[in-house]
């Protein structure tokens, strides 16, 4: 199981600066749908990377899919020479994203997040019209699904906006 | 303006969205739109965990045939 929880509060504790995206994000905003990773879209300044793999380390990041055994060194010269990681962690799986398609980079997406209270602690989480905007661009069939749903969720929103 | 092969993917695209909207259960939106944030990813973990034992069952099951 994934404690998306701790991952969050993790980060957020360490002052890593970051933006929920993926399926993860579309639970924050109220999809019905089961995700087993954190989808995190992170600021890669070179402060930012030393938060980063200080606040990793003790759940023992590793590449996801990697044979075991295979040398895999977490360190901020692996970070900064790489881009995205989908990693297995003692906490579950975390994708950490320097970029998205159809998104771009954190300093990119950071004006189109919300604020959310996961778990005790604040987090930036992708607002929902640009979520449904970074699905649609990727293309991918399998978000078709997920798409249809967010839209509807996002119909809702606005109806019950306009009840208030 | 799209280029044409573009606007027609994404025409096609549109239409298969709105024939899966058709079949998404509104009442599992609203119920989780009334939950705050937190709950929500309280519910996906139990969710996890749900998905998580069916498995076992299941494997456990295959195993016994």
């Amino acid at each position: 199981m994934t404690d998306f929880k701790a991952l969050l509060r993790l980060l957020a504790e360490n002052q890593v600066d970051f933006i929920i995206v993926g399926g993860a994000a579309a639970t924050a905003h109220g999809s019905a749908r089961l995700t087993f990773d954190l989808d995190i879209v992170y600021s890669r300044d070179s402060e930012n990377i030393v938060r980063i793999v200080n606040a990793l380390r003790p759940i023992q990041p590793y590449l996801r899919g990697a044979p075991p055994g295979l040398p895999f060194d977490w360190s901020t010269e692996t970070v900064k020479k790489g881009l995205n990681f989908t990693l297995v962690t003692t906490l579950g799986p975390l994708d950490l994203l320097g970029e998205i398609a159809g998104g771009g980079s954190y300093q990119q997406l950071i004006g189109e997040t919300i604020e959310v209270e996961v778990a005790g602690v604040e987090c930036r989480c992708l607002n929902l019209e640009r979520l449904i905007k970074v699905k649609r661009a990727a293309g991918r069939p399998k978000d078709l699904e997920v798409i249809a749903e967010l839209e509807q969720i996002l119909d809702e929103s606005q109806q019950d906006l306009g009840k208030e | 303006m799209l280029p044409m092969k573009d606007a027609r993917e994404k025409s096609g695209l549109d239409a298969v969205i709105e024939a899966y909207k058709k079949d998404v259960d509104v009442t599992l939106i609203r119920e989780n739109l009334r939950l705050s944030v937190d709950q929500r990813f309280e519910q996906l973990m139990k969710l996890q965990e749900f998905a998580e034992d069916l498995r076992r069952a299941g494997r456990k099951a295959r195993s016994q045939q």
